[in-house]
């Protein structure tokens, strides 16, 4: 545990203040700042009253000191998150945030800001301006690194199973960077083209925004920006990696757990080899998926993004002992045999021509095998999405009639309810609580099935009702031509005495690793899962191409972390960071007419335009604020970006504790009557410092509502201060001199325009302040005695101010301005007290830190040790505040000296 | 009233289309929010940023009803 003299929460300028006088002193200071950046609101001022020296040159200067000072050490981006006392000294837990930006490499050269895709507002310009979620908080900010904002992982890319980007795909396209979104798909997902047409995109089911009017059409986005790169790019851009590292893996099946594997250590260097028992490399996205859901070119060209990695995948060529592929010298082995068996039901008739199962069905047709079904009727039994494939497929066969018997009713249907939409569409009958008993045939021949009502039981161990045949209830249907869709079951029986397989037959593995009982083999994909999906399927092959290169790298598998995510983030704040959400109705899907999808297996889904790619995209809400589109990472010459980074907690130990936590400004909404968030032209005196700096947010002074230069600029002093209506009834010290200030720069800024301040009266109190307010009034500043009852805004973005004339006999008055700047109070901080542990740092009775002797002894608090400089004690002006500052560091100075002496 | 956060999360949605509208010359803000056919306010959040990031600048005069122009700047993508 690392100790220090003095802890001080809060850099701003008397934290900074404090923290230069006590290191000059010879103690050493922990300084901790929640920002990532030091120098408070100071720094973000354009110049101070009345000298109106620059705020940037007072400022920087104090804080490069503090930041180099060999007493200080600084920690931003971290808070304090509990103080307690043991042994006479304080005991302090810190957090420090992740960053996603390695500070040491960090260079501030702004790279990764140019090329984030994502806008948010720009807290440090007070919302007149957007900044990215990968940024420097402004141009002097000490220390000058980059950081990442970042609220969790994005639902839609949480749920990815192979942790494709969702989100960081989808900035990048309402950006228009078509071509990058390919390449951050491609970081997780080789099957591009066959996920767009034909994954379940489980990212949909996710996406915040289905809370609104409907999830972002995640998947068909994907699609088209496969189609886009696809279409420019007919063959991969790239070849195989330079580097090889001369070990050789095995991969035993081509689907898309077996593809994702190779692609994976492909391009770690490793020579991979993928053995395929049928005629073509795919399994099931070209065996078992309806080309008029997954077009077999699509296949085709994704198949190239493994092979173009110098892949080379062997065809008929079926696999059935693993050992002798160590013995010809395979140095590991990826097991993805898939799940091409099919269920039987048990019952008789199901041997009889006529009666084939789903898989055998779906292959056939799939390899250009012409089943007769015209004019025939046809059923499928089952109500899995394979179930409704067959079912589909037998209408374009020329089926017509086409009958799915499922046991459960459709409630339980594991199938998607689009896939059965549009089975009934192209016009498959459905019969729910039914199941074939017999199936009757007349010389080997299928001719009837007889079936039986079901009703439902009690859920069975798979959590859905159990079917139970109800008696007397068998009717008999003639039927041509039948397809059993109730189960596969995984290819594994020619490995079942090489390596532990479960009762069902997948493969038992360790389910972190995916490794087998026998350590060079891992395996994935349906062979381990059962049936499951394409994604799913691909992201085993991710994981266990992850640790497969360890375990050849001899390395320890149950140390390595794969794939390492923030926890998602959470939906309601995502919902709630903004007041309104305009509907955005999502793109529709477009389809064939059914009429027309059933001639033939030309593909049913219809694509996105390039116009309805840009509008859903923009429908994205951001949740995860920092998408992890990576241009970041392509952006930044240093190397500094590492989205691996984790948030640390340090305990400290001090002796004496300082709070300089300062102020907040009062948020102008709640005096409505004002009109600020709702008029454009209606900002508050921050913002106004912020449009007066260097460093501001526009080339000039300009009216946030349409960017004309105002003319006409109205003050309204004493917004929320002395004002019980909201509570606060103190006045803020500060808001004459810092109006009287900006009117003076605005004479200088904008020689044509005018000015007017609205006040109850004004408090010049300090050195020099009644001058200043007098050369304000010379200058040709209008000041008004007189509360502004509202403000209402005409079309044109002018503001028309009511207001009582008080110096001309009260009478209401109305006054068109073009810009209104309400000059703010200062509200306190009172959330530090609860980082106090077992006691209690009181307030005064307006909530700022309680000076216990103000007096006499200025930074004493209500608790032995802790001290309290700058705004945290009540509203200031800046010379106060580092007077204050100074205090402050005397007053600790004299705690610690008099502490060790034992007094 | 549309949420500033909204406004802003538009930004690079819209930055293509304003680059493209620049390329016929330059413009101020409520000249590119009637090519784009959205309000000002809006435009202004889209093109402070653009500025912002080096993608627009402004031309040295203002015109009589008080507006800046922006153009396309060089350098950036």
């Amino acid at each position: 545990m690392k100790k220090y003299d003095v802890l001080i929460v809060g850099a701003g300028i008397a934290g900074m203040e404090t923290a230069l006088n006590l290191g000059d002193m010879g103690y050493k200071v922990l300084l901790v700042e929640r920002e990532p950046s030091i120098g408070g609101k100071m720094i973000l001022l354009s110049k101070v009253f009345p000298t109106l020296d620059c705020a940037s040159c007072i400022s920087t200067p104090k804080m490069a000191a503090t930041a180099n000072h060999p007493n200080i050490h600084l920690m931003t981006s971290s808070e304090v998150k509990e103080v307690s006392r043991k042994n006479g000294n304080f005991r302090a837990r810190v957090f420090r945030r992740a960053v996603f930006v390695d500070p040491a490499k960090c260079t501030g050269c702004q790279e990764c800001e140019f090329a984030c895709t994502v806008a948010v507002p720009d807290e440090f310009n007070f919302g007149l301006v957007a900044r990215r979620a990968a940024f420097i908080p402004f141009p002097q900010a000490v220390p000058k690194k980059a950081v990442i904002e970042r609220a969790g992982t994005s639902p839609c890319s949480f749920a990815c199973p192979t942790y494709i980007k969702a989100h960081g795909y989808i900035s990048l396209a309402r950006s228009g960077k078509f071509e990058e979104a390919f390449h951050l798909i491609m970081e997780d997902a080789p099957l591009v083209g066959s996920l767009g047409r034909a994954c379940y995109a489980p990212c949909e089911g996710e996406c915040t925004r289905g809370l609104l009017e409907g999830p972002l059409p995640i998947r068909r986005i994907k699609r088209f920006i496969a189609e886009y790169y696809y279409s420019r790019h007919p063959e991969p851009e790239y070849g195989p990696p330079e580097k090889r590292n001369g070990k050789r893996v095995a991969v035993v099946g081509s689907g898309p757990a077996g593809l994702s594997a190779a692609y994976f250590l492909a391009r770690n260097g490793y020579e991979v080899t993928v053995f395929e028992a049928q005629a073509e490399p795919g399994g099931m996205l070209r065996y078992a998926l309806p080309s008029y859901r997954l077009p077999r070119d699509v296949v085709s060209r994704d198949v190239k993004n493994i092979t173009a990695l110098g892949v080379e995948i062997k065809t008929n060529h079926r696999v059935e002992s693993l050992k002798k592929l160590r013995e010809e010298g395979y140095h590991a082995v990826f097991l993805a045999v898939g799940t091409w068996k099919a269920r039987k039901m048990g019952i008789e008739g199901e041997n009889l021509r006529g009666v084939v199962d789903s898989i055998d069905f779906l292959k056939r047709v799939s390899e250009g095998e012409s089943f007769d079904l015209a004019g025939k009727t046809v059923l499928v039994v089952g109500g899995g999405n394979v179930a409704i494939d067959a079912a589909r497929v037998a209408r374009r066969l020329g089926a017509s009639r086409v009958v799915v018997q499922y046991r459960r009713s459709e409630k339980e249907m594991p199938a998607f309810r689009w896939e059965v939409e549009e089975a009934e569409e192209e016009g498959v009958e459905f019969q729910y609580l039914k199941n074939p008993v017999r199936f009757i045939g007349e010389d080997g021949q299928l001719r009837e099935v007889e079936s039986i009502r079901m009703r439902l039981g009690e859920p069975d161990e798979s959590g859905r009702r159990r079917p139970i045949p109800v008696e007397g209830s068998e009717e008999r249907m003639r039927v041509d031509f039948v397809v059993l869709a109730i189960g596969l079951k995984p290819s594994t029986s020619p490995f079942q005495d090489e390596i532990e397989l479960n009762k069902n037959g997948t493969v038992k593995v360790n389910p972190t690793t995916l490794q087998t009982s026998l350590p060079y083999v891992f395996a994935g994909g349906d062979a381990v899962l059962g049936p499951s999906t394409m994604v799913e399927a691909m992201g085993q092959g991710k994981r266990a191409a992850f640790f497969i290169d360890r375990f050849l790298r001899g390395e320890d598998l149950q140390e390595a972390e794969f794939e390492y995510k923030l926890p998602p983030a959470k939906k309601e704040e995502v919902l709630s960071r903004q007041l309104t959400h305009t509907r955005l109705n999502p793109v529709k899907k477009k389809l064939l007419p059914p009429e027309e999808r059933i001639k033939d297996f030309r593909e049913v889904e219809l694509p996105m335009t390039q116009e309805e790619v840009l509008y859903s995209s923009a429908r994205c809400l951001d949740c995860g604020i920092c998408s992890e589109c990576h241009q970041c990472i392509l952006a930044c010459p240093a190397d500094a970006i590492d989205f691996s980074q984790k948030a640390q907690e340090f305990e400290v130990e001090a002796e004496a504790v300082v709070v300089s936590q300062g102020f907040k400004l009062f948020p102008a909404e709640r005096k409505p009557r004002y009109g600020f968030g709702r008029f454009f032209n209606v900002i508050n005196a921050m913002q106004m410092d912020r449009l007066l700096a260097p460093t501001r947010p526009y080339n000039t002074i300009l009216r946030p509502s349409d960017g004309k230069v105002p003319e006409n600029i109205a003050y309204v002093l004493c917004t929320g201060s002395r004002d019980r209506t909201v509570n606060n009834p103190i006045c803020s010290q500060i808001c004459c001199m810092y109006s009287i200030k900006q009117a003076q720069l605005l004479m200088g800024a904008l020689p044509l325009a005018d000015i007017t301040v609205y006040y109850m009266d004004i408090r010049a109190f300090g050195k020099g302040y009644e001058e200043f307010f007098q050369q304000a009034s010379d200058m040709g500043v209008q000041f008004i005695k007189g509360r502004v009852a509202k403000i209402e805004e005409k079309e044109d973005g002018n503001l028309l101010l009511h207001y009582e004339d008080i110096e001309n006999g009260g009478v209401k008055k109305v006054a068109e301005h073009d810009l209104v700047v309400l000059s703010v109070g200062l509200l306190p901080n009172p959330e530090i007290t609860r980082i106090f542990k077992d006691e209690k740092l009181e307030l005064d009775e307006f909530y700022w830190v309680k000076q216990v002797e103000e007096d006499v002894s200025p930074a004493r608090t209500s608790l032995e040790g802790v001290f309290v400089a700058g705004t945290a004690a009540g509203p200031k002006d800046i010379p106060d505040s580092i007077l204050t500052a100074g205090a402050a560091s005397a007053e600790v100075a004299a705690y610690i000296e008099s502490k060790r002496r034992g007094r | 009233m549309k949420d500033k956060r909204e406004i802003i999360r538009e930004e690079m949605a819209m930055r293509g289309k304003i680059l493209e509208i620049l390329k016929e010359g330059a413009k101020t803000v409520p000249e590119v929010a009637t090519a784009l056919g959205r309000p000002t306010e809006e435009v202004m959040f889209w093109m402070m940023a653009m500025r912002k990031y080096g993608l627009i600048e402004e031309t040295e005069e203002m015109t009589e009803d008080g507006y800046y122009k922006y153009r396309l700047k060089e350098g950036r993508k």
